[in-house]
């Protein structure tokens, strides 16, 4: 059970970065990005082409390529309609878009990069050191994201940005720059996720949209406003995976995190509204 | 006089008369074969090696076969059902061609079977599905299997973790058509060959962390795991998941994953596993099997896997079926004929056999235990 638990957490912190990028664009815009799988596919695709530390480099730079894309695409949009579901549309488009393009240029290879090929081990437990890496990592980041939402004036202006667009322009913030900020920060979050997966299990020209929906519903799970809400959501989802891989079988194993997650938010109890300071 | 002349005449006109039927004979109207094949898309991995398999046949004999001229006109169903109809009709209708292999994917078989029975031109797949031969389909007379089908191999497989052992095995498989199947099959010969599943686990394409399931398999005492995995990515995930863990048992997989992509993304973690493979013309071709990778590699292209032994099949099934034929040229004398064919010519192993009740051309003998070594598939002594 423990073991369960604990491999869980250690999944789940993926997780948590792949939600991080919705909370921070969520936080600004009031919508969503659906191309963050996309991003973390990029970001493995060209690490993989480019040896070296340099490929770790090369695949950021891409994953912050493509959100700029994005922010075009959103800025456009943003010029005829204020309706958030478009962009949201847009980002899967996008999404597809670089998915066709992985494929095109890499084929169907998989992504693999090995790192450490010891294993750690604490009394029976083994684990591979890049796990433990990924926690640091992801913890790191969602607690630097969590500061500057809160304690800095970056912040607050990514915040008003999103409370109130017209109200906050009136008070000279440059609500469209906010929001592409956003944008491109969420790039480097999935792209760096990317690379993290890239390091530890692999993926393929088809991971980007289960990514995408894997971060959507860690992000949404515990109420989308805040980093630590992700943080939560990610490594609970991740337990819950582990649990139902060890004490379920066949296909149920794979129903249970979506029933989970499907119970959670009909109750209502830890949703949204109730508990991120929201006034009922 | 005049009499012998007329005479003379006659015969010279008699003697024109059987020369031009003789250079007719000799001169058989020209035909043209489908190849429909899976060129683009996630089945691109057979399709591209089934397209230069076929360009360097075709280069290799020139484009005659027995006698005939014969034009070969491609299509690609872009891994895509509907394109898959869409190309079979086009090459019927438009390119008039008499046979076709293809398409490139067990559905598209399936979308494009009606199309073929309904124009009535032979259909010859390059796929493992086992319903694509079910004899309740309406089309059954028209579509041929040019590979052994996905049971084939399977009985000897799991044969051999028997034989070696282990009585008490762990399924993991991928949550599709393929997985359900290879775990489900499993299931049926658990019991003829007294072995226990202990554990069976699907997992999604795009799981990113195995560590869970393979502790499952670890505390259900699992004495080998067998694979039902085609994505290779998926596949060298869960070899890392058992590295971690540290489970030591063998591990078998079925053909889905006797992919160079697979050795790729593995790395050492791949060393010692089994994998069950169509022909192993790519690291360890058999005598038969030599004769199509000297072909390919005169004509400048290199054998990758059973994708190029499949569409040779294709070849050497429509070369035999064509030497067979004295008669016109028609789809339904093509069909006829191929369920004639027993024992032809082929480049790959195992006999090729069809008949009325059997349209799967290959069987199990088709297959070949493989063990991963240096990062190569070696195919292991039978």
């Amino acid at each position: 059970m423990l073991e369960y638990v604990f491999r869980g957490l250690l999944n789940g912190s993926v997780y948590a970065l792949l939600a991080l990028p919705m909370t921070l664009f969520f936080t600004t815009a009031a919508t969503v990005d659906f191309a963050i799988g996309a991003y973390a596919l990029l970001a493995a695709a060209v690490a993989t082409a480019v040896a070296g530390p340099l490929g770790i480099a090369a695949g950021l730079a891409s994953a912050v390529v493509a959100s700029l894309v994005m922010c075009v695409i959103y800025v456009l949009l943003k010029r005829t309609s204020k309706d958030g579901i478009r962009v949201a549309l847009a980002s899967f488009g996008l999404s597809l878009a670089i998915s066709s393009i992985v494929l095109i240029v890499w084929g169907t290879k998989p992504f693999v990069r090995q790192t450490f090929t010891t294993v750690l081990e604490f009394g029976g437990l083994r684990v591979n050191p890049q796990g433990l890496l990924n926690v640091a990592i992801s913890i790191a980041l969602v607690a630097a994201t969590w500061l500057v939402l809160q304690r800095t004036q970056l912040g607050r202006m990514m915040r008003a940005a999103a409370v109130n667009a017209p109200g906050a322009e009136l008070a000279a913030i440059p609500v469209i720059g906010v929001q592409c900020g956003a944008l491109v920060a969420g790039g480097m979050l999935g792209g760096t996720a990317g690379l993290l997966i890239l390091h530890s299990s692999g993926m393929d020209f088809t991971a980007s949209l289960g990514l995408t929906f894997i971060g959507f519903a860690a992000a949404i799970i515990f109420g989308i406003r805040s980093p630590v809400r992700c943080l939560a959501g990610g490594l609970g989802i991740g337990v819950i995976e582990a649990l139902a891989a060890g004490y379920t079988s066949g296909m149920v194993t794979s129903m249970v995190p979506s029933l989970f997650m499907l119970v959670v938010l009909l109750s209502g109890q830890l949703g949204a509204g109730r508990y991120s300071g929201d006034r009922p | 006089m005049h009499s012998i002349r007329k005479g003379a005449l006659a015969l010279l006109a008699a003697t024109a008369a059987l020369w031009t039927g003789s250079a007719y004979a000799q001169d058989k109207p020209a035909v043209k074969i489908g190849a429909v094949l899976s060129m683009s898309g996630p089945a691109a991995v057979f399709g591209i090696p089934e397209r230069d398999s076929l360009n360097s046949l075709i280069k290799e004999f020139g484009s005659t076969m027995d006698g005939r001229k014969v034009e070969f006109v491609f299509c690609d169903d872009k891994t895509n059902p509907t394109e898959a109809s869409r190309c079979v009709t086009q090459l019927i209708n438009d390119d008039k061609v008499v046979a076709i292999i293809g398409p490139g994917t067990g559905s598209g078989i399936l979308a494009a079977g009606p199309v073929a029975q309904r124009l009535q031109v032979p259909l010859l797949g390059p796929a493992g599905t086992v319903a694509i031969t079910d004899k309740g389909n309406a089309f059954y007379p028209w579509i041929f299997r040019i590979a052994p089908n996905d049971t084939a191999g399977m009985e000897s497989l799991w044969k051999q973790i028997v034989l070696k052992g282990a009585k008490k095995i762990a399924i993991v498989y991928q949550e599709d058509a393929y997985g359900k199947f290879g775990a489900e099959f499993a299931q049926k010969l658990s019991k003829d060959l007294g072995f226990t599943i202990v554990e069976s686990i699907g997992v999604p394409y795009t799981a990113t962390d195995l560590t869970p399931q393979v502790t499952k398999f670890r505390n259900a005492g699992a004495e080998a795991i067998f694979m039902q995995l085609s994505v290779p990515s998926l596949g060298a995930a869960f070899l890392k998941a058992v590295n971690e863990v540290g489970l030591k048992v063998p591990l078998y997989a079925n053909s889905g994953l006797a992919q160079k992509g697979f050795i790729d993304a593995a790395g050492p973690l791949g060393e010692g596993v089994h994998v069950l493979s169509i022909g192993n013309v790519a690291y360890d071709p058999t005598p038969p099997e030599q004769k199509l990778v000297a072909i390919m590699s005169k004509n400048g292209f290199k054998p990758q896997g059973w994708g190029d032994l499949l569409a040779g099949n294709g070849y050497m099934t429509i070369k035999a079926a064509l030497n067979k034929i004295s008669g016109p040229v028609t789809g339904q004398a093509m069909r006829d004929t191929i369920e004639t064919l027993c024992g032809f010519e082929t480049m790959s192993m195992g006999k090729g056999c069809f008949s009325k009740d059997n349209h799967d051309g290959w069987a199990a003998d088709a297959t070949v235990l493989t063990t991963i070594r240096g990062g190569q598939f070696r195919s292991d002594a039978k």
